[in-house]
């Protein structure tokens, strides 16, 4: 076969792959590996935050993710205890039902009271730590990052022997939200322990749109402040942003196989909006 | 240029040019503002405040003597509870601001929306009054908010591990400080390099903020009564040359220069919740909650300071609002570096808006500089 017909079929057959894919799932799915999904700023018990929920639990069914991470601004507003039903239990219900475990951060807007809520799985503690596959998640509490907080960090970054490192909290160290925009004084004290002990990949909040960094000396940041609360039209695109959408809410998909990262970001109605690959220490 | 710098000494101007140099050195060159800043922040904020702050204080001290315009004591209570009350006001304001919204997490910035920037007071007041009792006044109501402050964030700000029985040491700088002016030591030297220092270690091992240490020494320096009725004395008239405000004008100088500079400096972005809560509290809450005390404190009984009345007070009262450095500073002490930290200090900077409505009020009242030449 002559090579501009190959080149003319593989072009069709990636033509319809991305058609196919624009709507659907495009993580790999494979069995035995770490599935997880992201939102942040979701807890406002509002209609857009049960179509979010709803959505995930749909995609849940063919993507059967065992955990949820959770940047920050868990619930809005009053937080008695008729609000965690409100605005976290009964829109998370077919999720929770369904077995998938949630692990909170803390947000501006969220109080003490999430520490000690059994489904946010903090167990009393502002920041923490902990183990999935050879992925070890770091929790951190960016509303208070004492110098205790850090000592904490270096010491579990130091200890960690896992292939992944993932770091998430609620105030982004890059991001071009025009409401917020990067915290430089949190980068300034992050970003070099981040470096220091190579953390793949970070996860914030807080501007409430979905934004994916260019890899920032070796570290992937996503901003994905848009799980209940929306700002449209905030992202001010800059030669940071890989990626972003601010039209509508979003959520995040992903998937850890050996030393791939792959994601999916999917909009309120379904749509994937972002989606692609990270290979651990390389390139996207 | 003689004059210049005596109507920028005269009328604490070094501070708000501080402030200046320093926000525009940190929009521009940050890296090399904040290497700087973080290096002298100690030996500035905590050593040589003590020093500018027992400067102030001497102020108050003089007033309070027979003489003075804050003499007899029940009028020197009234300024007191007046600045009491504008602490209270502020945290209640700032509580209260946060309270219309969700974000109770900034709820334990409360000290910061209740420190009052001592030196830009001194500054509103002297442009509005001169030299009168009501700038006494004002002074008073800002250094009672400031003293309660930094007791409240004392213990914050360190890492050493504080020991209580170091609060000894304090015991014992007052009681030599004591001896000397028994002895009629005269110079102001032992006062402060002996007796202060003692204090200084004291405060500093026991947790309490060392900026306070030469506070309990101050009573025992050699004074002479200040009678600030009479706005247009000069000062130099008061000064003796072994005096403390002498002595050390110019090294306080240097250091309320260097204060401003190196904490009045910030990336100006990330107004938030935490910042309007700290311009709601110090510019509304706490010139609200002085008069309040006032109020009760007069229908007690006890009186304003000689030769002021309400229209003083009023503008006293404003005069004292703006918690800028003092602020800052403040802000450091309760909250890590982080968004919040950045909040605070922006609303803290930003009450420096504070001085239009204190020179409005006196301008509405015809007071100090506006008055009526025919009153002056």
């Amino acid at each position: 076969m002559r090579p501009a017909l190959v080149l003319a079929c593989v072009a069709v057959v990636a033509t319809v792959r991305i058609g196919v894919a624009a709507d659907g799932l495009t993580l790999p799915n494979r069995p035995n590996t770490l599935k997880f999904a992201a939102i942040g700023d979701n807890g406002t018990g509002a209609q857009p935050e049960y179509e979010v929920a709803s959505q995930m639990a749909t995609w849940h069914q063919q993507f059967a993710f065992d955990m949820v991470i959770m940047l920050g601004d868990n619930l809005y507003g009053r937080q008695e205890p008729s609000d965690f039903v409100e605005k976290f239990e009964r829109p998370f219900k077919r999720l929770l039902d369904g077995g998938v475990k949630f692990y909170a951060s803390l947000g501006n807007h969220d109080d003490e009271r999430d520490l000690t809520y059994p489904p946010f799985n903090m167990a009393g503690r502002r920041y923490y730590a902990f183990v999935r596959g050879d992925v070890r998640f770091f929790v951190l509490d960016t509303n208070f990052l004492d110098p205790a907080q850090l000592v904490w960090l270096e010491r579990q970054l130091a200890s960690a022997s896992e292939r992944w490192k993932i770091a998430y909290f609620h105030h982004p160290l890059y991001s071009d939200g025009g409401r917020h925009g990067s915290e430089v004084e949190l980068r300034v004290k992050l970003e070099p322990l981040f470096v220091k002990y190579a953390v793949n990949v970070v996860y914030s909040g807080h501007d409430h749109i979905y934004e994916r960094i260019k890899p920032q000396r070796g570290i992937y940041y996503f901003v994905s402040g848009a799980g209940g609360q929306l700002r449209q039209g905030d992202l001010k695109r800059s030669e940071l942003t890989a990626a972003g959408f601010d039209r509508d809410r979003s959520f995040m998909l992903n998937e850890i196989d050996g030393d791939e990262l792959h994601f999916q970001v999917v909009s309120r109605a379904g749509q994937t909006v972002d989606a692609g690959v990270i290979h651990r220490g390389g390139t996207s | 240029m003689t004059r210049a710098w005596r109507f920028i000494v005269d009328r604490y101007l070094l501070v708000p040019i501080a402030a200046v140099v320093a926000l525009t050195w940190a929009n521009t060159y940050p890296q090399s503002y904040f290497r700087i800043a973080n290096t002298l922040a100690f030996p500035v904020n905590e050593i040589g405040m003590a020093l500018g702050l027992a400067y102030l204080a001497q102020e108050v001290v003089e007033a309070a003597l027979p003489g003075g315009s804050l003499y007899p004591f029940s009028r020197a209570v009234v300024p007191l509870i007046g600045g009491l009350g504008g602490m209270i006001g502020a945290s209640l304001a700032y509580v209260g601001y946060l309270a219309l919204g969700d974000e109770q997490i900034l709820a334990r910035g409360w000290p910061v929306a209740g420190a009052a920037d001592l030196v830009i007071t001194l500054a509103i007041a002297r442009a509005i009054f001169g030299r009168g009792a009501a700038v006494t006044m004002a002074l008073v109501f800002a250094l009672t908010s400031d003293v309660i402050g930094l007791i409240v964030i004392s213990g914050q700000h360190f890492v050493v591990q504080p020991h209580a029985a170091a609060a000894l040491l304090i015991v014992a700088g007052v009681a030599l400080a004591a001896v000397f002016r028994h002895q009629h030591v005269v110079s102001s030297w032992p006062y402060v390099a002996c007796a202060g220092t003692l204090s200084w270690v004291g405060c500093y091992w026991s947790g309490l903020q060392p900026v306070l240490a030469l506070l309990p020494i101050v009573p025992f320096l050699r004074h002479a009564p200040r009678d600030l009725t009479q706005p247009h004395r000069q000062p130099s008239a008061h000064r003796g040359a072994t005096h403390f405000e002498s002595v050390f004008q110019a090294p306080v100088l240097v250091i309320v220069f260097l204060f401003g500079l190196l904490n009045a400096g910030m990336a100006v972005r990330g107004a938030d919740t935490g910042t309007w809560a700290v311009v709601v509290a110090s510019l509304v809450g706490r010139p609200a909650g002085t008069l309040v005390a006032i109020g009760i404190a007069l229908l007690a009984g006890l009186h304003l300071p000689r030769g002021t009345g309400w229209r003083d007070a009023l503008v006293s009262a404003l005069a004292a609002a703006p918690t800028l450095v003092f602020g800052v500073l403040f802000a450091v002490a309760v909250f890590p570096v982080g968004p919040l930290l950045v909040q605070t200090k922006l609303g803290a900077i930003a009450t420096a808006i504070g001085l239009v409505p204190a020179f409005g009020a006196a301008r509405l009242l015809r007071v100090g500089r506006f008055a009526p030449v025919t009153h002056r």
